[in-house]
Formats: structure tokens, C-alpha cells, sequence
């Protein structure tokens, strides 16, 4: 397992994709800093991350449409599926990756609070807690989104089929909390549950919930694991 | 080594395989012949458990690719007809990747690594990006990949697909250089390369197999009669010249092809087990003719081969 995502995450910085989204990532950051918190004057740098989280839906599948149409595309798969390598590790490894990735790109933009920090007047403004609890919600949000997205992605061989089918499912799971809202009754219950997005501000007000930690892995495991059972499957096929 | 049992695979509504079973023993190199679109890689795939079958099992070493796929797969090494590469890496990372996948031990990783590198003869593309390398080399390091971990039994399918001709009879060597230590399953459609390097062959077509035997039962077939084309030049004629060959003892039958500028072409069967060839010659000689040319026509492991692929349809239309 350590052995594949060790190459992943290589693949990822010797092309460039990685580069690519992280500036994008960083640009979209700083300009969201600029507006809320210089224009704004506010020192909550958990309010502009929240906003960020509209982004992920395009940035999260361009970091996964690769991990699986690569392998077809250089017919590698065949080495994966007949190395001695058990499938679940594979797709482990993979998803490990890009939830590497993911943080990295994420913890750059820690840069922006501590920029705060130094520029501000009144410490006693600053939000670390709710900070601090915003990069966690944000990495779980993330890690979720990435599962979605990896388990679309093992459907298809195309990269680009994958990308849109996973901004398209990541759009839907987006809103999800909002049509949630808007049906209301049972159905509107149930979508809310599993709306990722509906727990993230149990980590923006400075707490920490244990309920939702558990909901947000439990949410990307059962992806990765459907990921997982989706590609046994296509070896019968 | 490897027990194949009614392999069974179906595509949707295609029949890719209809109940394949054979054999190889350990040590032997196994020809895997067939047609385009046999089932040749249908049938590697399911043995590798790239795929699975629909019905049937694959046993290798003793351990069966669907139960014990981790213990059967650290068995075989595998060469698919598309090199799986990574573009992105150099040679030399890319066989560090496959050592571990396949858990190489580290203390025995640079060994035979050096050594893989030395039988493929690709020591000086190590360091190259893999996307930047040719065809040939491509091939090599599929196959130093194939051989990355020592396995048993190598599996591998038209190694020698799109190399020059060189590149070819390099390869072939380096495969019957590797039949000491391995088990060894080749699939082609290039019919030297089984008479070259193969102990054993199979034959399949339309995903039934429709042959196996050891190479020399394929080609000893021939012998029951022995034909041979002459062709002769003189000043007599063409009937003359049927007739000087058709006297001589031991000949059944003479054929006449064509005429060439002012050379006559005949085939010639003679009885089982006789030797014509010095009375043809007397014969030729006596009606005052030349012998320009008496080659004797084998079965060869085409005609073999053109036969029982023609010969199957004909056979399930009968079923």
C-alpha cells in the first residue's frame, strides 16, 4: 500500500498537476483573503475558508481524475490487478495520495491566519479556536469529497469523464444540505444527514465534535470501499 | 505447474472462451498458438487473474488465482501485449516500484535487479524516462518487469509483437535462455517463434482449443508421404521429362506445376518411407535433361497449423 502511495503522490508533483492546483488554490485563497479579510477588516480567517469550500467541487476531481485513468492509459492496470498487491490496498494507496495532496494544499494556505496574526492590533480578536477547528472541518470536507469523487472516477477510463462526472456529484452533494432544506419532511432529513457540507460548522464555532469526526470518516471509508467493490467488480465483466 | 480447467468466459453475448483445459509441466515452454481473436489473451488474463472466467478454475503452483490470488500471483510474472509502463519514471525507478509491489527483499533488490538489467541488456537505459524510449526497449523492460522477483512461471503474450527482426532473435534467445529456471507460457501467431523456442503447444480458436501435442508430434506428422518439387531443364519435352520421372521406381505420382521459361516444374509423391531422389536423377538424366532444382516439401507447422484452424468451423457445424 505504502509502496503505491508512494508513487502516486511522486506522479502527482512530476507532472503538472499538482503545481497547477495549488497555485489555483492558493490564487482563489488570497483573493477570498483580500476581500474578506483586508477589505472586510475582519481577522476570522474561518469565515474565508468556508467560502473556499464551493471550490472544491472543480478542484477536488481534477486531483482524483487520474488516479485510475492513468493506469489505463499506460495499460498499467493490468500490473496492478495481476501484481501480488491485494485491490483494497491499491485503492487505499490511491486515495491516500490525494488526501496528501489535499492537506498540503490546504496547511499552504495557514499562511494567510498567521499573516493575521502578525498584522493585528488586538490579539485577543483573533479566533485561533475556530480557526484551528475551520482547517480541520476543511480536510474532512475535503477527504469526503475526495472519496466521492475517486468512487465516480472508477466508473470510467476517461479523465475527462471522470472529472465532470465528479463536479457533477460533488455539485449535487454540495447543495445537498440546501435541498435538504427546501423538500423538508423525511426525505429532506435524510439528505441532511448525509450532506457533508451540513456538519462542517459543528468545527467552524471553535468545538470539536466527535459525532461528526466519526461521520466524516465513516463517510469517506464507505467511498473508498465502494470504490473498492466497484473495481472487483469490473474483473468479472 | 499450471492446471487449466474448463475455462468458460463470456463477454455479454460473446463466447470469448468455451471450456479450455490443458496442462504445462514445470520447466516446459508452452506455445500458445491460435488465430487473431482465439482467446489467446482472453486466456492469460484469466491465468494471471487479471480477469476472472465465468466458469472453470486456474490453478498455479497449486494455489487457485481466485482463492489464494496473493500466493498464485507471487508465482508468475506476466508480460501483457501492451508493456504495462509508467511514462512518467525512468527505467530504474520503475523496476524499484515493481520490486516493491512484488516484495523483493531489500538485501537481494540490487542483485538481481543488476542481473534482470543484464539478461534484458537495457543497463544503459536505466536511467532514461521510459516515455522516451523505443518500441524494443519498451518490450525489454516489460519483460525485465515480468522477471522482477524470480517467479516460477512466466506468462508471456507476443513478446516479440513490433521488434525488428533482430530484436526478435534476441529476444527468442533470451526466452529459451530462461527455460532453465522457468515455466513458461508464450502466445503468438508467428509460427518460427514456437518451432524456435517451444517444447509443447496448444492450439485454440474461436476460444475452444483444438490441438495440443509436444512440438516435434506437430511437425513429424509429415513422413507418411514424401513429396518434393523438381524442376527440369533440356532439350526434350515436357512429356518426355514426365515420363523418365514417372518410370522411376518408388515414384506413385507425378504432377506438373508449370513451365518456367524453358524449365519444366513437376511435384512428385513417392512411396512411404523410399528415397527417389537418385533415380529420379538417373531417370532426368537418361532423357537427357537437367535437374535444376529438387527441394522436398515437410509439413511444415504452417501447413499444420493453416489445417486445423481451417478444419474447426467445418467441425462445430457437424456438433
Amino acid at each position: 500500500m505504502l509502496t503505491i502511495y508512494k508513487r502516486e503522490l511522486a506522479s502527482y508533483f512530476r507532472s503538472p498537476v499538482a503545481y497547477c492546483i495549488m497555485g489555483f488554490f492558493m490564487a482563489i485563497v488570497g483573493l477570498m483573503f483580500w476581500v474578506n479579510n483586508i477589505i472586510g477588516r475582519s481577522p476570522q480567517f474561518a469565515d474565508t475558508l468556508s467560502s473556499l469550500g464551493v471550490f472544491l467541487t472543480f478542484i477536488v476531481p481534477v486531483i482524483t481524475m487520474k488516479l485510475f485513468s492513468d493506469e489505463k492509459k499506460n495499460g498499467t492496470e493490468v500490473l496492478l490487478r495481476t501484481c501480488p498487491v491485494p485491490m483494497w490496498k491499491i485503492v487505499l494507496g490511491k486515495y491516500l495520495s490525494s488526501l496528501t495532496l489535499f492537506t498540503v494544499m490546504t496547511l499552504l494556505t495557514a499562511l494567510f491566519p498567521i499573516l493575521i496574526v502578525f498584522m493585528a492590533d488586538d490579539s485577543s480578536l483573533i479566533g485561533s479556536a475556530q480557526d484551528f477547528g475551520s482547517y480541520i472541518a476543511f480536510i474532512l470536507l475535503g477527504a469526503s469529497y475526495l472519496a466521492v469523487s475517486l468512487f465516480v472516477s472508477s466508473f470510467t477510463e476517461s479523465q475527462s469523464v471522470a472529472t465532470v462526472s465528479g463536479i457533477v456529484a460533488l455539485v449535487v452533494l454540495y447543495f445537498m444540505q440546501s435541498i435538504g432544506n427546501s423538500l423538508g419532511g423525511t426525505t429532506g432529513a435524510v439528505l441532511k444527514w448525509f450532506a457533508p457540507l451540513a456538519r462542517y460548522g459543528d468545527f467552524t464555532v471553535g468545538s470539536f465534535n466527535f459525532a461528526s469526526l466519526i461521520f466524516y470518516i465513516t463517510f469517506s471509508v464507505l467511498f473508498v470501499f465502494l470504490t473498492y467493490v466497484n473495481l472487483e467488480r469490473k474483473r468479472w465483466n | 505447474m499450471i492446471e487449466i480447467k474448463d475455462l468458460v468466459k463470456r463477454y455479454g453475448q460473446i463466447q470469448a472462451l468455451d471450456g479450455i483445459s490443458f496442462h504445462v509441466r514445470r520447466g516446459e515452454i508452452l506455445g500458445f498458438l491460435g488465430p487473431n481473436g482465439a482467446g489467446k489473451s482472453t486466456t492469460m488474463n484469466i491465468l494471471t487473474g487479471y480477469i476472472s472466467a465465468t466458469s472453470g478454475s486456474v490453478s498455479v503452483g497449486g494455489y487457485d488465482i481466485i482463492d489464494s490470488p496473493v500466493e498464485a500471483k507471487k508465482l508468475i510474472g506476466y508480460l501483457p501485449e501492451q508493456p504495462p509502463l509508467y511514462q512518467d519514471m525512468t527505467v530504474n525507478e520503475y523496476l524499484r516500484f515493481i520490486c516493491d509491489i512484488k516484495s523483493v527483499p531489500l538485501k537481494e533488490r540490487k542483485r538481481q535487479l543488476d542481473e534482470i538489467l543484464y539478461i534484458v541488456k537495457i543497463g544503459d537505459m536505466r536511467d532514461r524516462l521510459i516515455k522516451n524510449l523505443s518500441k524494443g526497449y519498451r518490450q525489454r523492460v516489460g519483460l525485465a518487469q515480468a522477471l522482477v522477483g524470480n517467479p516460477q512461471v512466466l506468462v508471456l503474450d507476443e513478446p516479440t509483437v513490433g521488434l525488428d527482426p533482430k530484436q526478435i532473435i534476441e529476444i527468442r534467445k533470451l526466452i529459451s535462455a530462461l527455460r532453465h529456471e522457468h515455466t513458461i507460457i508464450l502466445s503468438t501467431h508467428i509460427l518460427q517463434e514456437v518451432s524456435a523456442v517451444c517444447s509443447a503447444v496448444v492450439v485454440i480458436n474461436r476460444g475452444k482449443l483444438v490441438a495440443q501435442g509436444s512440438v516435434s508430434d506437430f511437425t513429424s506428422a509429415e513422413g507418411t508421404v514424401n513429396k518434393f518439387v523438381i524442376c527440369v531443364a533440356g532439350a526434350a519435352g515436357k512429356s518426355d521429362a514426365q515420363k523418365a520421372l514417372q518410370s522411376t521406381d518408388g515414384v506413385r505420382r507425378v504432377d506438373f506445376v508449370r513451365m518456367d521459361k524453358d524449365s519444366y516444374i513437376f511435384n512428385v509423391e513417392s512411396e512411404k518411407n523410399t528415397d527417389v531422389r537418385r533415380g529420379v536423377f538417373n531417370a532426368v538424366a537418361r532423357a537427357g535433361m537437367a535437374i535444376l532444382e529438387l527441394r522436398p516439401i515437410g509439413r511444415t507447422l504452417e501447413e499444420m497449423f493453416i489445417d486445423i484452424v481451417n478444419k474447426e468451423p467445418v467441425q462445430s457445424e457437424e456438433e
